[in-house]
């Protein structure tokens, strides 16, 4: 499976000498990446890891996005962003948005930056490394607290006001907070 | 050629989207705030799984999924009665809530291997998301067992209703021999049956709860607790009771005043403008 985990799409720099159809992706990837998770804006769709790719021919790209929750509400938002964005792209005419669920989306598709930015938004990055096992039955041992990185901390709750987020509590700096789930 | 199909998941989207929207019925009304944030987001969890389900009939027959949910007749429903069921007491959708969701957790694991790759990506997917239904539905029920005399015998009252219900999850589907022979179902239902009643068992002796169903050859005993030696004959303790024959039929379409009352809420809206978009 090719991962963009890493995807920093940047401007071609001088003169292209490549084929244009890498051009047009590299600008495709540079557009998905200012499209905000609705739910949480301080991340793109990129950095949640939910483009699972794309292919531009001819002018015409398709995207193919990966949910991160099956019945994730901001799905027909997600989706007509991305199309919105991509279409939007120089040299763009057409854009297909495919749903999939080939991988199934799993926390650890989350990048580093990421990662990062859902701590500086008040949210708990998803703990573990890689997916979580199905055969793990029980709650995620830690959620560190984003307010002050303790490890001290307890779940209030296994469900939150979105499908993707878990509550819980810091027992060290006494806030509440949220994780996103690991999944 | 692929009727079969559609009916499978048919049947897997009425269970959910049934369900699901009586779990959000205790939105705003459950005992307390957590659990209240818990039921709506469980409910919202079952009723995204319906739609994915429903996407997947719309692909092969080309049908709106909206129309498929909220568009049919009560009786083009394929739902197990027992998803139809009104919430009653917190025991009893407690009890529900947990025996439904080791129920499908069964299922998912079996469909994980479907012969229809979307399904099977999609059971792939439901699965990791059930695991918190899972973790939620085990902990209440360790919780109130181990808990008073008065919540434990409203959890023992909850089992002895839901339970024999549950035979209405494993009736078989319409068309499954084909579904089964296309290895669209890879384990017919009556194997899911066995193993999820054996499974369920030992995890109600585990809580100090009833384990038997009252079958119909037995006369008296509505339950007996099996840590007590007291076991109905092997060769009938599968055998759907007599007081579980209500809760057969939902497969074919038979439904009770419970999905009327339902279906009429649910699809008030739907009905007053149908294809209206937001």
């Amino acid at each position: 499976m090719v991962r963009h985990d890493n995807a920093v799409p940047v401007e071609p720099r001088g003169n292209v000498v490549t084929t244009r159809l890498a051009t047009s992706e590299e600008r495709v990837w540079s557009a998905l990446a200012t499209v905000p998770d609705p739910e949480i804006p301080a991340v793109s769709v990129v950095d949640m890891g939910m483009i699972r790719e794309i292919e531009v021919v001819d002018g015409s790209a398709w995207v193919v996005v990966l949910p991160t929750f099956t019945g994730c509400p901001a799905l027909p938002i997600i989706k007509s962003d991305v199309a919105k964005a991509v279409g939007a792209v120089e040299g763009i005419d057409e854009v297909e948005v495919e749903v999939s669920f080939v991988p199934p989306w799993t926390s650890d598709r989350i990048t580093t930056e990421g990662r990062t930015k859902l701590e500086g938004f008040g949210l708990a990055p998803p703990t573990g490394e890689g997916p979580v096992l199905i055969t793990e039955i029980g709650l995620p041992k830690i959620a560190i607290c984003p307010f002050c990185g303790s490890k001290n901390t307890h779940n209030e709750n296994p469900f939150g006001p979105t499908p993707c987020r878990a509550l819980y509590y810091c027992n060290e700096c006494r806030n509440p907070f949220e994780q996103f789930k690991p999944v | 050629m692929s009727d079969a199909l559609v009916s499978l998941l048919t049947a897997l989207a009425d269970d959910e989207l049934v369900l699901g929207h009586r779990h959000s019925e205790w939105t705003g009304f459950a005992p307390h705030l957590e659990e209240d944030v818990a039921f709506s987001s469980i409910a919202q969890d079952e009723i995204g799984h319906a739609a994915a389900y429903y996407s997947l009939v719309g692909q092969l027959t080309g049908d709106d999924p909206d129309a498929l949910a909220l568009g049919r007749e009560v009786l083009d429903y394929r739902n197990a009665i027992l998803c139809e069921r009104p919430n009653d007491d917190w025991a009893y959708t407690l009890v529900r809530h947990w025996l439904y969701d080791h129920a499908d957790a069964l299922r998912l694991e079996a469909l994980e291997g479907s012969a229809d790759p979307n399904l099977a990506a999609l059971a792939t997917k439901i699965r990791r998301e059930e695991r918190y239904h899972l973790i939620h539905a085990d902990s209440w029920m360790k919780r109130i067992a181990r808990g008073p005399v008065e919540g434990r015998t409203k959890l023992a009252d909850a089992v002895g209703k839901a339970f024999p219900e549950t035979f209405g999850l494993f009736e078989p589907f319409e068309q499954e021999e084909q579904m089964v022979k296309e290895g669209w179902l890879p384990v017919p239902s009556d194997e899911s049956r066995t193993r999820f009643l054996d499974e369920m068992r030992t995890a109600l002796d585990l809580l100090g709860l009833p384990t038997e169903i009252h079958a119909h050859t037995a006369a008296k005993a509505e339950f007996v607790a099996s840590s007590s030696g007291d076991l109905i004959s092997s060769e009938d303790k599968d055998a759907a009771p007599e007081d579980a024959s209500d809760a057969l039929g939902g497969r074919k379409g038979r439904h009770t005043s419970d999905l009327e009352q339902l279906w009429s809420d649910m699809t008030t809206q739907y009905r007053s403008n149908p294809g209206a978009t937001w």
